[in-house]
Parts: C-alpha cells; sequence; structure tokens
C-alpha cells in the first residue's frame, strides 16, 4: 500500500463514475457556453492531429519490411532487425554521437546567450537604443534558413568572404572553412546563436517584465547596486522561466536544425556534421529505405521522450518547478 | 533618529504637475501620516523623501542635510512598501537579512540582527519559509523587519495595510503602534484610510491634488477642519455638510435648510445673505432636545445597524444626512424617527464658494 492510498480513504466506483460522468457534463457545457475558445483551439488540434498524430501510425515500419507497393498494413513483420542494422551501422552511430556534440555544444553556448542579452537589454534605459538593439538581433530570426545558410557561406568564403578578409590583413592565409571538419561545429553553433538568440531573449524578457517592480525599489533604497540587483533579484525571479526552457531544450536535444546542417555540410564534412536527422533524410528519402530510416527517427524520438522525462522530474524535484 | 524637512517641494510629469509646493516638517521621533484620496500626491511625496522619484523643485532636509542629490541609499531611510516587496526565493531570514548583506555587514552581525528583528516581530518560527508559505499579515512582518534591521533614521511606510483584510489590518495597526513606541523612530506614513491615520499619527497631514490641505493632530483635524474636504474626508461617516445662506434674527445668526433652521455659534464671521456650509458630524446629532441645539426635521430612509450604534440615512430636503446613534441593542426607537438636534456649540461653518473654515473670532 502506498503512503497516498493510506491517507485517503477509497471512493466507491460509483462514486467515481458519478464524477466521471459530472465531469463530462461539465465539459460539455463549457464547450457549447465558450464554443468560440474551442473554435480557436481547433486549428491548432488538427495539426497536431495530422502532422503528429497521425504519421505515428507508420512508425509501425520500423518493426517492418515494408514496402510501398505492399503498403504499411500488408507489409510483414520483422522485429527488432532494422534495430540491429541501425546500432552496427557506423555511420548512425557516428550521426548519434555528432547530434550528442552539437546539441551540448548548442546547450553550452546557444542556451545561455538569450538570458545575456535578456538581462543586457534590461540594463539598456535609453527607450530608442533599446528597441533598436532590440530589432536588429531579432531580425536574423526572420530570415529563411536557406538565406541564413548564403550569408555563411559567402562569409566564410576563401576567396571574396569578410573572415578571411580580415584574416589576410594579419597575414593569415585563407581557410575554406566550412570544408574542414574541425570548423563546421562552431561555425554552426555560431549562426544559431546568431539567428535565434535575440528572439530567444524575449520570452526572458517577458519573465522580467513580471518581475514586481517594488522589489527593485526596495532593494534601490538598500542600497544595492545595479549588478547586485540583476544578480538577487532579476536572475532569481526569471529562474522559474529558465529551467522550464531548459526542460524544452532537453527535449529537442536529438532535434538539431536539420535545414541548416543540410544547407552548410558536405561529404567533406559529414564526419563532424553528419546527425541522426540528416542520416535518417539520406537513407530513407534518398536512398529510400524508409523502415530502416523510421526505425532511426523512431530511436531519436525515444531518446528525446526519456530525456525530457527525465529534466522534468528532476527539476521538480530539486527546483519546484516542472512542465507537468 | 531625524527630522525631515520639505521647503516647498514640487514634483512634475512632463507638463502634468502632481506635488504643488509643499512645506513640511516631520520632527524627530515623531509619526506622521499623510491621507488623502488617490493621486493626491501622497505617495509620490514618501517616494521623493525615499529617494524613488526626483525632486523637481524645492528642497528636502533629512536630518538637516539637503538631500536632493542623495541616492536613497545614502539617505539612511528604510521603506516598508504596499505589496511588501519581498524576494520570493528567499527565505524570511534572507528578506530580513537583505539589506544588510548589500552593504557588507559582517555575518555574525546579520545573524544576531535577524534574530532581534524576529523576536521583536514574532517570526522565529518562520525563518526558514519562504514569504509564499506565510500568510498576508506574516509577509508584512518580514516587510517591516527589513526595515526595522537597518535602524534607518527615517521609516516609510507606502499604504502598507492594504492588501490585509478589515481584522488583520486592525491588528497590524496596533502592532506599527506599539513598534514605534518601542522604536521611537521619525515615521512617514502614507494611507488613504483615514482610520489608520487618526490611529496611528502623532500628526496628520491630509493632502487633496497636490497641496497640503490641513496639518494637525487627529484630534485637531476632527474638530476643526479647515475646509469642506478636511471635513468630508476625516471622521467616518464623514461630516454633514448642509447647503443654506445666513440670515441674522434676534437670536444671533441663523442659517434655514429647507424646514430646519440652524442657530449658528457666536463670532462666527458671517454676513447677512452669505452663502453657507453648515457642517454637523452624524455623532454629533442626538435624538432628544437640548437647550442649545436646533431642531431638524428629517426623513428617514435607511437604518444601518452596526451592533452597539446604529447609521440613519435619512434626507433634510434635497439634502442627505447621515446620524450616528446609539442602539441600547434595540433598533425599534430608531424606526419612527422625524427629528433630530444639532448642538450649537458642535455645528461648524464654511464658505460656500471656497469651502474654506469661517473660524469663531476669539471674544474680546
Amino acid at each position: 500500500m502506498t503512503a497516498e492510498s493510506r491517507k485517503k480513504p477509497a471512493v466507491p466506483a460509483a462514486k467515481r463514475k458519478r464524477s466521471l460522468k459530472v465531469r463530462l457534463q461539465w465539459l460539455a457545457d463549457h464547450v457549447r457556453n465558450e464554443w468560440q475558445i474551442y473554435l480557436m483551439l481547433l486549428p491548432t488540434i488538427i495539426w497536431f492531429l495530422v502532422f503528429l498524430y497521425k504519421p505515428m501510425y507508420g512508425l509501425q515500419i520500423a518493426f517492418k519490411d515494408y514496402s510501398i507497393f505492399r503498403g504499411v498494413a500488408a507489409s510483414p513483420w520483422i522485429g527488432l532487425e532494422h534495430f540491429e542494422t541501425l546500432f552496427s551501422n557506423d555511420q548512425f552511430l557516428r550521426a548519434v554521437s555528432n547530434t550528442i556534440k552539437i546539441s551540448a555544444l548548442n546547450l553550452l553556448f546557444g542556451f545561455p546567450a538569450p538570458i545575456i542579452l535578456a538581462l543586457m537589454f534590461n540594463e539598456i534605459l535609453h527607450a530608442t537604443y533599446k528597441r533598436t538593439a532590440q530589432t536588429i538581433v531579432y531580425l536574423p530570426h526572420f530570415i529563411s534558413s536557406v538565406i541564413i545558410a548564403g550569408i555563411v557561406i559567402t562569409a566564410f568564403s576563401p576567396s571574396v568572404g569578410i573572415v578571411n578578409t580580415i584574416l589576410g590583413w594579419f597575414g593569415i592565409d585563407s581557410i575554406y572553412f566550412l570544408t574542414k571538419p574541425e570548423w563546421f561545429r562552431p561555425i554552426f553553433v555560431g549562426t544559431g546563436i546568431w539567428q535565434e538568440a535575440g528572439f530567444g531573449s524575449i520570452v526572458f524578457l517577458a519573465a522580467i517584465a513580471g518581475v514586481n517592480p517594488s522589489l527593485y525599489e526596495s532593494a534601490v533604497v538598500d542600497g544595492a547596486s545595479r549588478w547586485q540587483m540583476m544578480w538577487r533579484i532579476t536572475l532569481p525571479s526569471i529562474l522559474p522561466t529558465i529551467i522550464i526552457m531548459l526542460i524544452i531544450r532537453i527535449g529537442n536535444i536529438m532535434e538539431v536544425s536539420f535545414e541548416l546542417i543540410i544547407l552548410l555540410y558536405q561529404p567533406a564534412t559529414y564526419s563532424t556534421a553528419d546527425v541522426v536527422n540528416t542520416f535518417v533524410y539520406r537513407q530513407g528519402l534518398q536512398s529510400g529505405q524508409y523502415d530502416f530510416a523510421a526505425a532511426a527517427g523512431l530511436f531519436n524520438a525515444v531518446v528525446a521522450f526519456v530525456l525530457v522525462m527525465v529534466a522534468n522530474t528532476l527539476s521538480r524535484r530539486y527546483s519546484r518547478t516542472s512542465l507537468w | 533618529m531625524a527630522g525631515v524637512r520639505l521647503e516647498s517641494v514640487f514634483k512634475a510629469y512632463g507638463d502634468v504637475q502632481v506635488v504643488h509646493g509643499i512645506d513640511l516638517q516631520v520632527h524627530e521621533q515623531e509619526f506622521v501620516v499623510l491621507v488623502g484620496p488617490s493621486g493626491c500626491g501622497k505617495s509620490t511625496t514618501l517616494r521623493m523623501i525615499a529617494g524613488l522619484e526626483e525632486i523637481t523643485d524645492g528642497e528636502l532636509f533629512i536630518d538637516n542635510r539637503l538631500m536632493n542629490r542623495v541616492a536613497p541609499k545614502d539617505r539612511d531611510v528604510a521603506m516598508v512598501f504596499q505589496n511588501y516587496a519581498l524576494y520570493p526565493h528567499l527565505n524570511v531570514a534572507d528578506n530580513i537579512a537583505f539589506g544588510l548583506r548589500i552593504r557588507r555587514t559582517p555575518k555574525a552581525d546579520i545573524e544576531k540582527s535577524v534574530t532581534d528583528v524576529a523576536a521583536i516581530l514574532g517570526l522565529t518560527e518562520y525563518l526558514d519559509r519562504r514569504p509564499a508559505d506565510l500568510s498576508g499579515g506574516q509577509r508584512q512582518r518580514v516587510a517591516m523587519g527589513r526595515a526595522i534591521v537597518r535602524h534607518p533614521k527615517v521609516f516609510l511606510f507606502d499604504e502598507p495595510l492594504s492588501n490585509l483584510d478589515a481584522k488583520l489590518r486592525t491588528q497590524m495597526r496596533a502592532e506599527i503602534k506599539r513598534l514605534h513606541k518601542r522604536l521611537g523612530a521619525t515615521s512617514v506614513y502614507v494611507t488613504h484610510d483615514q482610520v489608520e491615520a487618526m490611529t496611528l499619527a502623532d500628526r496628520i497631514v491630509v493632502m487633496n491634488d497636490g497641496i497640503i490641505a490641513q496639518v494637525g493632530t487627529p484630534m485637531e483635524l476632527f474638530r476643526n477642519p479647515a475646509d469642506t474636504f478636511v471635513a468630508g474626508f476625516i471622521g467616518s461617516p464623514p461630516m454633514n455638510q448642509l447647503k443654506g445662506n445666513v440670515s441674522a434674527t434676534e437670536a444671533g445668526y441663523q442659517v434655514k435648510v429647507d424646514e430646519a433652521v440652524f442657530t449658528l455659534p457666536d463670532n462666527v464671521p458671517v454676513e447677512t445673505g452669505q452663502p453657507v456650509v453648515v457642517g454637523v458630524r452624524p455623532e454629533h446629532l442626538a435624538l432628544q432636545s437640548d437647550a442649545a441645539s436646533s431642531e431638524v426635521p428629517i426623513s428617514l430612509d435607511l437604518v444601518e445597524t452596526l451592533g452597539s450604534e446604529a447609521l440613519l440615512h435619512a434626507t433634510l430636503g434635497e439634502q442627505p444626512l447621515i446620524i450616528k446613534a446609539d442602539t441600547h441593542g434595540d433598533l425599534s426607537h430608531l424606526s419612527d424617527i422625524t427629528r433630530v438636534y444639532a448642538p450649537t456649540s458642535l455645528l461648524k461653518v464654511f464658505d460656500a464658494e471656497t469651502g474654506r473654515a469661517l473660524e469663531e473670532r476669539s471674544a474680546s
């Protein structure tokens, strides 16, 4: 018997049923009264059903010898054969390793960047200067990944790129950065920060805006400097938001920006650039091994699910903040 | 401890002027309450003393030192905020110690000060709790603890009891009063609640539209309001104000309001025909006739019971009138009242145009 069940007297089954009936009735009434709100919710629910839940049906091909002609249902079951092949495939193992390394770098440098930006914006007192700075750093988020990749390729070009031009001023020979495996990850992570840190700071700025202004006034009267207020008031006050964002980020750890990698990598940099998603893309769409790619994708999703569960549980236990 | 002095202090936000040249002296160890309706400039005045708002014009002195350009942290004031301003991520002990830590006070001294303050405020058993786990009254005590622990020259209170329920407010009011007696600290307290002002203040400053309407002890303000605004603001329920014109009779000056004829006290500087406002407090209207009182025929609308007392809502002609009467445990004698009596000696007379009190001239 658990401690929980010892505390609470058992609820009779009839009462449980009744309470379910009451709740369903309440829901029906609520939908009838607030149908406009539910109508607005509908597109999102449809999107989830069509793009996230319906494709789950196709996940079974990860355990089947799938043929387009036989279809999903008629393809024969082969158990974990694809997973066995997957884990003995060097390219897949390399892709998992690259995904983890790139994500770790992203987490290490990309996660604190918007927080630091938000704290810095919060310290800018001149309204016009603040607005201008914010607009400039938000802008890259709205540029298509294709254009971002074009900018990066041009910037790091050995002939006309600004980076190599600057290196040339110091007498350093041109480097063809995007063909060097050792440069791929720093360039990719740096690009991600440049593109998303500004926009990501909005969440933290909103959290900062929600901090009670009298906390700062009280601290001012107590003699706190701006630096002390940032460390002792702002940062602890937005900590729950930081933790929630961290949990979400950990859940997405296996989801490295697929488009940007596809646009920036080339066979010369596969050793450091190829991630699970690009591996799935190459195997599934380019080589037509849909079942094998589905197994790789499923592995990715399971790992992400476990990670987000663990992060949420740890956060709930140690910081009293959690997603659910 | 130190006094606070404001000399012709103005505050403007752009073109909007909110405080129009205030002169005020708060003496050492005095408890002064700034009271007035929302938007009268009382909180702005307090925030100017704290240094949270810049003074547009005029001078502020704390302990005889000009403070206009002095940073809040160097003014040696402590402020208690309406919403407590407690740090939600810190426990009670750390909240109280915050100001001392900022000032890099030695650890041992901080611990001793926090323990002492917690004992004074009855917070010892809550030192490990976070603000979210405290009741409203406990939170307000923590906020006061944070102010007390620094031993500032001046305490500033910005509507500290507004967020509490009526019962807790009464309790905390008494605690603040006791605390002030014990610490003897110079205090400036802002509230819109005249009951708080009356019970706590050594002196009350009534503010209206950015100016000081009157300064005085609670009883001075109650007995001799300087104008109709103060008369209406101080006292609960407020003073009845009845408009009429002065006429001269053999018995002296009188004011006829509908069917009632108020005989004015001697020596009130009025003229025949002058439009005035006769002020009479609800508790001064008697149910029994008195030799020196004016009969006031009323039309009773409503009886509000408060237990030992009742408020009779009535009209005199078109003008509303409230009477506060003892119930003696029974309401039956109040329901058929048709007339009350206003004692002449307790009537106040105000100029109808300016609203200023027409002071009695001392008999020569």
